[in-house]
């Protein structure tokens, strides 16, 4: 008797299972390549000079209505809502809708350019150098209470970064303007909460002015990151302003509930006029928390009563890749965009000294497999370049052509017979190990002897950063700050800035002639360095070959179907909030 | 019994304490820095320090412990970091939530409580009373189809019961709504249709035990002497059943649903992440992860403190039951 | 019944003597086992489930294909498999894992050796720990009891899951060099163990629940009044009295420790790659459910398959042992 329960069970499940499974798949679907490719975004007249480009009102949208509730579906809550604070990518694209900052960038039809928000324009370089530079603010600025926004909030909003309280934003603007890493020994922000920090002026109500001690050519880049968004000094909470900021956006914050939800609602204080880039169609925006990716990703398919006007922010996940992309009816409702954020083997070039060897690397990846491994094109692009594609000055070359699955027999070739040990560090979870399998896969067939070494995926960051790290390679991720070679080649490979630990150059890599390279273009002119730094991107694959490029991630979102106005930035691998709207 | 009340509190406070020191201990071992999380692209090691020393992560972990022991008692201060003075019980300031411990837990503990108390109730009843049927029922077709019910669900997954139903139930059918949590108070309806495919998910995979579990003490129970004899003085079968059988067939039932719910409401993180609701067991979880110590601290003696409250329960159910045995 | 009946013939007083074979319990309980039927078709599948565990390395080598070999050519460029069913063909009997394009088949062989192996490692250690310790406490009282009892409180009230999540992934890094590669037998040990310090509480629980009810018994006091020492007490009067449900019990944690470490690999502890493992397998698989339900099904069937085997034979391990628990209705 039971025997048959288990049998019937087991046929039952069996019969199920093979009434959804007896499709047979040829592999014909591909939908997803061409259009990852086509959406490159190119940026020309990336600063824009003209007053007249940083003014309001933005371009209607087409479509765009006022009214609803946008909703967006959220795994885990955004760690920080503090302007100054501000680092993650939910939280940057966030900010957007309450912090407005001294520059900001404008999107149109995949056209980047770098407008002032709060400023006229993106600054004026004052004595040609990048050593000063001066910012004029609009009029017509207020914040949620209608009080006057001025260059005095702005200057305390930078200020307050220098107080050690306040941990985990990016530190340019400190590190700059006080000549050292060590920003909040150079000034002590709570000893002096009536003053400004060295090199921040205020000369007027209605300008800000910036002098470093070296050209920082990147500034009016630096400024469109939140940590320049204003705070009015009595309305400083310190680590409580965390919960609950106070806005300068088209939207102000109502209801925060950690890890639950966080809704923001019209300001009705913010002046379309004033703002060259942003809108105001839906009356609220609600972050849910605590959806895994799976769950949102069924929710947003169903696409059931409040479901519409939702936008899943956890990527697609790549086991349903295979039917969402086949879904016609999803093609409408979903983002689909390469993005500059880019992942690379890292070979540990302390340890593995030889330049061969690092090539032989380079030649054994099999990129195409590792796309499958990933999910498909909606994951992951392949890159041969060390900027990804979108970067100004981006040129595509192929330094060890090595053709879609890896060119083994020219690996074999340059290791020459040798069979170099090497361990491989990755981190615990899920992706990493996969990651890891596949690549010590693809290099075994070229003669390497592959150790992988799991480390607890919440330390690897930390470990790889690590100067003395016992590791020979490791996969890291980069996204620039701004869409610069300056934010990446010279971040990533400059050797004079190898520290014990905290490493950006995490390949540790050195070499005394690339470093008078990042010199000498940095002191270029902006307009010229873009050039140059393709040229030197090239230049750094051919000679030294520290790492293996190998994908950048593309952005593939769902929304509901009354969603409206959303495009994936060309700046952070994420949707952008300005032209949101709900269809009435 | 106020004796054994007083000594089992005793032991259970000696209980916590020891849970508080391994836990501690145990956080040390670990070489998941909580302050590097802070630091994300541009770090620099000595600020990094000025950020721990802040944190009161660089003193010695004997004085860490007990600065925090004294907060739970009496409260102290945390530095301007971390929101300043913190009143008793002060489970400590979470670096990674920006708020007070206690808040938190405040917040997620009435989302496994009402995904738990419910559940249980539910798996309870219907375990136990599909394995008093089947037993009196053996060999009959009720017998065999709460036999097969409770073998398939002892045997399946939490993770897979539930991403079934909610495929089925939310996104295939859109019969129920997407998991959520809201206080009771504010909405019963909602309340419960936000966490009935949970509690659904618990119920099944858990009365499936209990049904076997119950099914099988009441067959041995109802073989014994005095059942006979108490049918031979003629007792209506409700109290021969109901009152004696039942009685003597439930010690076993009592130990094992007290560890289990003492369990559960330590948190059902499986429940929870499943479902994506925000307990206390994924809250505890995330804090492991973030290498965040008072809050990893704060949701150990929580859960444990549940467990040994159940465990006294138990004993306490025991000797109301079983008359033989002395405590 | 019957068989009471039947070994009695009716024949004079001697000969009766020499035709009537005692039987221990034991060998009642194995004849009734004999002749449950589900208890040969569970314990015959149970140990065909063994035999492939172990005969693993055999069979990969029939079988051609080993459990780490990729096959992304026969995925599409979203890295599902080609074909029917998430590619079953007469070269993989169960089809191909997507992404990585491994053989599902051979790596369920490998991922059900490792489950049995610490499933049955952990039952083993935990119920003779839990035994042992319940028997001591339930029987000596007081003193022991005490302490006993708080060890179980202890271990009970300690959070396995923070333990395991915090402790799991560090502590190979602590006998291990940086450059080392950590075997897979560690990391199964390390689980084991930690399924032995959380284990042992529940099962001396309820062992020692059993040995208070027991020790008030009569045949308990009729020992003791003849004189009996604690050990021959323990040992030849209590102790065969549990075995019963301690074998059961045995045949229940084999399977809940299997679903253990399946739950554990879901909060991504757990065996590592790239060792087969089929809670990993599963919880993989589980995203599939609508992308490619073969996936699914091959593991999630046959890890159900080998739970309810486990639990009908406890059931019918129970039955055989205990000769009260008849299927016939009440008279």
């Amino acid at each position: 008797m039971r025997t048959r329960i288990l049998i019937a069970a087991c046929g039952a499940f069996a019969i199920v299972v093979a009434l959804s499974a007896c499709s047979q798949n040829t592999g014909t679907q591909d939908t997803g390549s061409s259009s990852a490719d086509a959406a490159n975004p190119t940026q020309t007249g990336v600063i824009a000079t003209d007053p007249l480009d940083s003014m309001g009102p933005a371009p209607e949208v087409p479509g765009g209505a006022k009214g609803g509730t946008f909703t967006i579906i959220r795994e885990l809550k955004i760690p920080h809502l503090d302007p100054q604070r501000v680092y993650s990518f939910a939280g940057l694209m966030n900010a957007a809708l309450y912090a407005r900052t001294l520059t900001t960038w404008e999107q149109i039809d995949d056209q980047l350019t770098l407008v002032g928000d709060l400023a006229q324009t993106p600054g004026t370089n004052v004595n040609g150098d990048c050593t000063v530079w001066e910012f004029t603010i609009k009029d017509g600025l207020k914040f949620e209470d209608g009080s006057q926004i001025t260059s005095k909030e702005i200057a305390y909003g930078i200020a307050r970064s220098f107080n050690p309280d306040l941990t985990g934003g990016p530190t340019y603007l400190q590190e700059w303007l006080s000549g050292t890493p060590q920003y909040d020994t150079a000034w002590d922000f709570k000893a002096n909460k009536s003053s400004l920090p060295p090199g921040l002026t205020t000369p007027d109500a209605k300008t800000v002015q910036f002098e470093f001690d070296r050209p920082r050519c990147d500034l009016p880049f630096a400024v469109s990151l939140p940590a320049s968004a204003p705070v009015p000094p009595d309305k400083d909470t310190g680590v409580d302003y965390d919960n609950l900021p106070f806005s300068s956006g088209p939207y102000r914050i109502t209801e925060n509930t950690p890890g639950v939800q966080l809704v923001l609602e019209r300001n009705s204080h913010w002046d379309p006029a004033t703002d060259p880039v942003r809108h105001q169609y839906p009356d609220k925006f609600v972050w849910t928390f605590g959806t895994d990716d799976e769950a949102s990703a069924n929710r947003v398919i169903a696409d059931n009563g409040a479901d519409q006007t939702a936008l899943d922010w956890n990527s697609v996940p790549s086991s349903l890749v295979s039917k969402t992309t086949t879904d016609p009816a999803l093609k409408e409702r979903s983002l689909l965009s390469p993005t500059t954020s880019a992942n690379r083997l890292t070979i540990n070039n302390q340890r593995v000294t030889d330049l061969s060897i690092r090539q032989a690397i380079n030649y054994a990846i099999d990129r195409e497999g590792l796309i499958k491994m990933l999910g498909g094109p909606t994951v992951g692009a392949p890159m041969t370049t060390l900027m990804p594609p979108g970067t100004l000055g981006y040129q595509a070359y192929d330094a060890y052509p090595a053709g879609p699955n890896g060119d083994i027999g020219k690996a074999k070739e340059l290791l020459a017979g040798r069979t170099p040990e090497l361990v491989l560090g990755t981190a615990d979870d899920s992706s990493g190990q996969e990651m890891a399998t596949q690549l010590k896969g693809n290099l075994e067939k070229a003669g390497f002897v592959i150790t992988v070494k799991n480390i607890p995926a919440d330390d690897k960051l930390d470990e790889t950063k690590k100067k003395d790290n016992p590791w020979d390679l490791y996969l890291d991720s980069w996204a620039a700050d701004w869409p610069s070679g300056a934010a990446i080649l010279p971040v990533l490979f400059d050797g004079r800035s190898i520290k014990a630990e905290g490493n950006s150059n995490s390949a540790y890599m050195n070499s005394d002639a690339i470093n008078a390279e990042f010199d000498r273009i940095q002191a270029l002119d902006p307009d010229k360095q873009a050039a140059e730094w393709g040229a030197l991107d090239e230049r750094i694959m051919t000679e030294v070959a520290p790492v293996v490029p190998l994908y950048v991630d593309v952005a593939y979102f769902l929304h509901g179907s009354k969603v409206g106005g959303l495009f994936v930035s060309g700046v952070f691998p994420y949707p952008s909030f300005v032209n949101a709207y709900i269809e009435q | 019994m106020t004796r054994f009340l007083l000594r089992r509190s005793l032991l259970a406070i000696l209980t916590l304490f020891a849970v508080s020191v391994l836990t501690f201990l145990m956080f040390f071992v670990l070489p998941r820095d909580p302050v590097s999380g802070m630091c994300p692209k541009n770090c620099n090691p000595e600020r990094l320090e000025r950020v721990r020393r802040e944190l009161g992560l660089s003193d010695p972990k004997i004085d860490q412990y007990l600065a925090y022991m004294k907060g739970i008692f009496v409260g102290r201060d945390l530095g301007s970091a971390q929101g300043g003075h913190c009143d008793a019980p002060c489970l400590g300031y979470s670096y990674v939530n920006n708020e007070p411990v206690s808040e938190t837990i405040a917040r997620v503990l009435p989302v496994t409580l009402s995904i738990v108390i419910p559940a249980a109730i539910l798996w309870l009843g219907l375990g136990i009373g599909l394995g008093m049927v089947s037993a009196l029922r053996q060999g009959t077709w009720v017998d065999r189809v709460a036999i097969g019910f409770s073998l398939t669900g002892a045997s399946l997954q939490l993770y897979f019961v539930g991403g079934v139903l909610l495929l089925v139930f939310t996104y295939q059918l859109g019969i129920a709504p997407v998991p959520h949590y809201t206080p009771l108070l504010e909405n019963p309806a909602d309340w419960a249709g936000g966490l009935v495919l949970a509690w659904l998910a618990l119920a099944f995979l858990f009365s499936a035990i209990y049904a076997r579990l119950s099914r099988a003490q009441m067959v041995e129970t109802l073989s014994e002497d005095f059942v006979r004899t108490a049918r031979a003085k003629g007792l209506p079968n409700s109290q021969v059943y109901g009152r004696h059988a039942l009685r003597a067939a439930i010690t076993p039932l009592v130990t094992i649903a007290g560890i289990d719910i003492g369990a559960a409401l330590g948190g059902t993180v499986i429940t929870e992440i499943t479902f994506g609701l925000q307990g206390l067991g994924r809250t505890a979880v995330g804090a492991v992860h973030a290498g965040d110590l008072p809050m990893i601290m704060a949701t150990v003696l929580v859960a444990a403190f549940f467990i040994v409250v159940a465990n006294i329960a138990v004993d306490l159910l025991y000797a109301a039951i079983d008359p033989r045995v002395r405590l | 019944m019957k068989t009471r009946a039947k070994a009695i013939p009716d024949v004079g007083p001697i000969t009766a003597a020499q035709e009537f074979v005692g039987r221990s319990p034991g060998r009642f309980a194995w004849e009734r086992l004999r002749r449950d039927r589900t208890a040969i078709v569970t314990g015959s599948m149970l140990a065909a489930f063994l035999v492939i565990a172990l005969a693993a390395p055999l069979i990969e080598l029939l079988y051609g294909i080993g459990p780490h070999e990729q096959f992304q050519h026969e995925l599409d460029s979203f890295g599902m498999p080609l074909g029917v069913a998430g590619g079953i063909s007469g070269e993989h009997w169960f089809g191909l894992e997507p992404g990585l394009g491994r053989d599902i088949f051979i790596r369920m062989v490998y991922g059900l050796r490792t489950s049995l192996v610490i499933a049955i490692s952990a039952a083993t250690i935990t119920t003779t720990l839990g035994v042992v310790a319940g028997v001591v406490a339930g029987y000596l009282g007081r003193w022991s009891d005490t302490v006993i009892g708080w060890l179980i409180d202890f271990a009970l009230a300690m959070p396995f899951l923070i333990v395991a999540l915090a402790v799991a992934p560090t502590v190979a890094l602590r006998f291990y060099d940086e450059r080392d590669e950590v075997p897979a037998e560690f990391q199964a040990i390390v689980l084991v163990t930690i399924f032995a310090v959380f284990g042992w509480a529940g099962t001396a629980r309820l062992v020692r629940g059993q040995v208070i009810s027991l020790r008030e018994r009569e045949f308990v006091d009729a020992a003791r009044a003849s004189g009996a020492g604690v050990g021959h007490i323990l040992f030849r009067e209590l102790l065969p009295n549990l075995w019963a449900p301690i074998l059961v019990s045995y045949s229940l944690a084999v399977p809940a420790y299997i679903t253990a470490e399946a739950a554990l690999s879901f909060l991504g502890i757990g065996m590592l790659e790239p060792t087969p493992d089929f809670g990993r397998m599963i919880d993989r698989s589980l995203g599939y459910l609508q992308t490619d339900p073969a996936y699914v099904f091959f593991p999630g069937i046959t890890i159900f398959a080998v739970v309810f085997a486990f639990n009908l034979f406890g059931d019918a391990l129970r039955d055989a042992l205990d000769p009260r628990s008849s299927r016939s209705p009440l008279p």
